[in-house]
């Protein structure tokens, strides 16, 4: 700890020096970051039969320090687990220890890289390095990385790295290339805009097995394409991952089932004034990308990968986040991997698609009324790929058209209404079709959910927010009903209470209501927030990948500032 | 622990709060290039930086919000929103129609790698920044209805 305190010394030194000796338009040292921690005491809960763990207060803090001076810049981030992480984090994040530094050397067309950086090729099928502090993901790769851009037309990025995994790094070596073309200039293109691109990511890491059928270095490659013109807009990628072994039932690899693996991604839409039309379609088959073959530790229900550990590219899944609390009790994850479960579950991957239409009916206009009103329908399907499948020995052979066993659909509405200067409403009503079975293991659930939602200002800062929810759902806990009451005080205070009740449960004691109450205090880059109640155990997501996190209730306290 | 917190203290306030913008280039949604620091420069202009993303509804009620009175606060004085979206791939297809179905006026950026999030240590949306002569001069974060009115009244004493 003391180290880590000299370390730091100099930065802040430096930035006292560069206050006294602030000249405008000079050249000065900028020092910046930012420090965020969350804290969690984990009380027990009679009410449902929950002992708090054994270390019941638990923190994941961050400390984040650059220094920038001419063209340089470097810095570091320190993480402190204590005295544990909070539950279900990987357990590689122990301790105090420096999770990531950085030397960078940046002009107008080159920029270098050493030490551990985040990184993202096309849509990230390929390759994605980066961090998520509310999943516990932090792939940063540690290494070197340069990027040429000669014109603002061509970026040129090649790299090499290990992956972090808690306070280390993976076995598995990864090498990258990625590069953008803008052709528009050169095409002389007035109205459009074309650019395209090529991708390659090469993971290399030892075999174990004797005489392997598939190479120690895995080569991937992509192309991407994307073209406007005026309103209309489309792009598309193509991956394709080299042979490789595929991880079985028990998470561990073998000569016997050796795939290779490929994506298919096509967006396009339209884009004019009051109206917004996007339709993506993906399908990807076999696109579990790690950067070691085998998850660090499996048991009999969970492996390291449910801590999103060591996973090098980035399969979100493409629907709607909602914000509503029960919309996202269902929620669905990309199923991109090889996953053979059992007969008749085996999955190689998933096609469908996703569609979204914004619009505003025009104020003063019959249904606009004279605020206007905003509209917005998305629809998402996703699928098991199409084909034979054979549980022993394993195999498959996947149609590129067409759909399998349905995995999820949700179908919703939002509508937008400011009613008056001093009040807004919102509707929504969600659709879902849930196939836990082929998911996650269990009933198939079907729901629709209501939401209505209020904003009233009592004057200019000062406002109350009404929410109220159901969902009814016909498996699994059945019926739910919820409702949010938040008050604004000013810009600087908030507060809230709600609660979700499990009313619909079969099981009468499991008609649980999960309570929350808290606030928040923000004042100019700071915010400090508290919250007492019941987690609801199950999946968190964050921009569609999911940790899971089990039932539990207590305080909590967050804190984040940037300086 | 302990040590860690003083240290952080011991940071913050020594750290300087009128500070450069850093230099962090970004792409727009009709795929052009901007350098957040040097695209930015008009003498004076205040540059309204918001951080927002698709699915994070307060941050689309406030760009909503100001919205409603870009056409006065343009005509008023010379400022300019920048509306950043944090999406990552799952959400970035649905910007541009978010923004054209809801006739945003804003030139919209996409923070993708989120480098800019980064470099200006945002934890969550929405988070503003106010930028003038390249540097930052008011940073707030989040947004309640009607905070937009505030956020007027601080460029208002800004200009």
């Amino acid at each position: 700890m003391k180290k880590l305190l000299f370390l730091l010394l100099p930065l802040a030194t430096v930035s006292l020096y560069a206050q006294e000796e602030e000249v405008e338009e000079k050249e000065q040292v900028r020092v910046y970051g930012g420090f965020e921690s969350n804290a969690q005491w984990y009380l027990n809960d009679s009410g449902r039969g929950i002992d708090h763990p054994e270390k019941p207060l638990r923190s994941n803090s961050y400390l984040q320090a650059n220094a920038q001076y001419s063209n340089f810049s470097a810095g570091l981030q320190i993480e402190a687990y204590e005295e544990n992480a909070l539950l279900n984090y990987n357990p590689g994040y122990e301790g105090v220890d420096v999770g990531t530094y950085y030397f960078d050397y940046k002009t107008e067309k080159i920029q270098l890289t050493a030490g551990y950086f985040y990184e993202q090729f096309g849509s990230g099928l390929l390759l994605r390095a980066w961090e998520d502090r509310a999943l516990g993901i932090n792939t940063a790769l540690r290494g070197g990385r340069v990027i040429y851009t000669p014109t603002y037309n061509v970026k040129l990025t090649a790299l090499y790295g290990q992956q972090r995994s808690g306070f280390d790094v993976s076995e598995g070596q990864i090498f990258g290339f990625d590069s953008d073309f803008n052709v528009s200039s050169l095409l002389k293109f007035e109205e459009s805009d074309l650019s395209f691109g090529v991708s390659y990511v090469g993971r290399y890491e030892k075999v174990d097995i004797p005489d392997p059928v598939f190479d120690e270095l895995t080569n991937a490659f992509a192309g991407k394409v994307n073209f406007i013109h005026n309103s209309f807009y489309v792009s598309a990628e193509y991956d394709y991952k080299q042979k490789d072994a595929v991880l079985d039932v028990q998470n561990r690899i073998n000569n016997d089932f050796v795939k290779a693996g490929n994506a298919i991604l096509l967006n396009f839409g339209y884009t004019g004034n009051g109206l917004g039309i996007d339709a993506t379609v993906r399908r990807i088959e076999n696109m579990s990308f790690l950067s070691e073959r085998e998850p660090t530790f499996v048991d009999a229900n969970s492996s390291s990968l449910n801590f999103n550990d060591k996973v090098l590219n980035f399969t979100p899944a493409l629907t709607k986040q909602h914000h509503s609390n029960l919309a996202n009790i269902y929620v669905y994850q990309a199923q991109g991997k090889v996953d053979f479960i059992g007969e008749p579950i085996m999955k190689a991957g998933e096609t469908g698609g996703q569609i979204d239409i914004f619009y505003e009916i025009p104020k003063e206009s019959a249904l606009g009324g004279k605020y206007g009103t905003k509209i917005g329908l998305n629809a998402s399907s996703w699928y098991n790929l199409p084909g034979n499948y054979r549980f022993a020995p394993a195999d498959y052979d996947t149609d590129l058209f067409g759909v399998g066993e349905k995995y999820f659909s949700d179908y919703n509405v939002e509508i937008k209404k400011r009613v008056s200067e001093t009040l807004i409403t919102n509707f929504y009503y969600i659709n879902q079709y849930y196939n836990t079975q082929w998911i996650q293991g269990g009933e198939i659930v079907k729901s629709n959910i209501v939401t209505g939602e209020a904003v009233y200002n009592f004057d200019t800062t000062k406002s109350i927010r009404v929410e109220a929810e159901h969902m009814w759902a016909d498996a699994d806990r059945k019926n739910w009903a919820g409702g949010t009451v938040e008050l604004n005080l000013n810009d600087k205070y908030s507060f809230y209470v709600w609660d979700i009740y499990n009313y619909g449960n079969d099981d009468s004691s499991m008609q649980t209501h999960y309570y929350n109450v808290g606030g928040a205090y923000r004042h100019g880059a700071m915010r400090v927030g508290v919250n007492y109640g019941r987690q609801r155990g199950g999946l968190v997501c964050v921009g569609g990948v999911c940790r899971f996190v089990p039932e539990s209730t207590g305080f909590s306290l967050s804190l984040s500032t940037a300086f | 622990m302990r040590n860690l917190l003083l240290l952080f203290l011991f940071i913050t306030f020594s750290a300087n709060a009128q500070k450069a913008m850093p230099s962090v280039t970004i792409k727009s949604v009709k795929n052009k290039t901007y350098n957040v620091k040097n695209s930015f420069k008009e003498k004076d202009k205040l540059y309204v930086f918001t951080f927002w993303a698709t699915w994070c509804a307060p941050c689309i009620s406030e760009l909503d919000a100001i919205k409603e009175h870009y056409a006065d606060w343009t005509k008023e004085m010379n400022m300019e929103v920048i509306a950043i979206s944090i999406d990552d791939t799952r959400t970035q297809k649905r910007v541009k129609p978010l923004l054209n179905g809801k006739k945003w006026p804003y030139k919209v950026l996409l923070d993708t790698n989120q480098d800019l999030k980064r470099a200006l240590s945002v934890v969550n949306p929405p988070y503003t920044v106010v930028v003038k002569n390249k540097k930052v001069v008011y940073v707030h974060n989040g947004y309640s209805q009607g905070a937009e009115i505030e956020l007027y009244n601080k460029l208002k004493e800004l200009k």
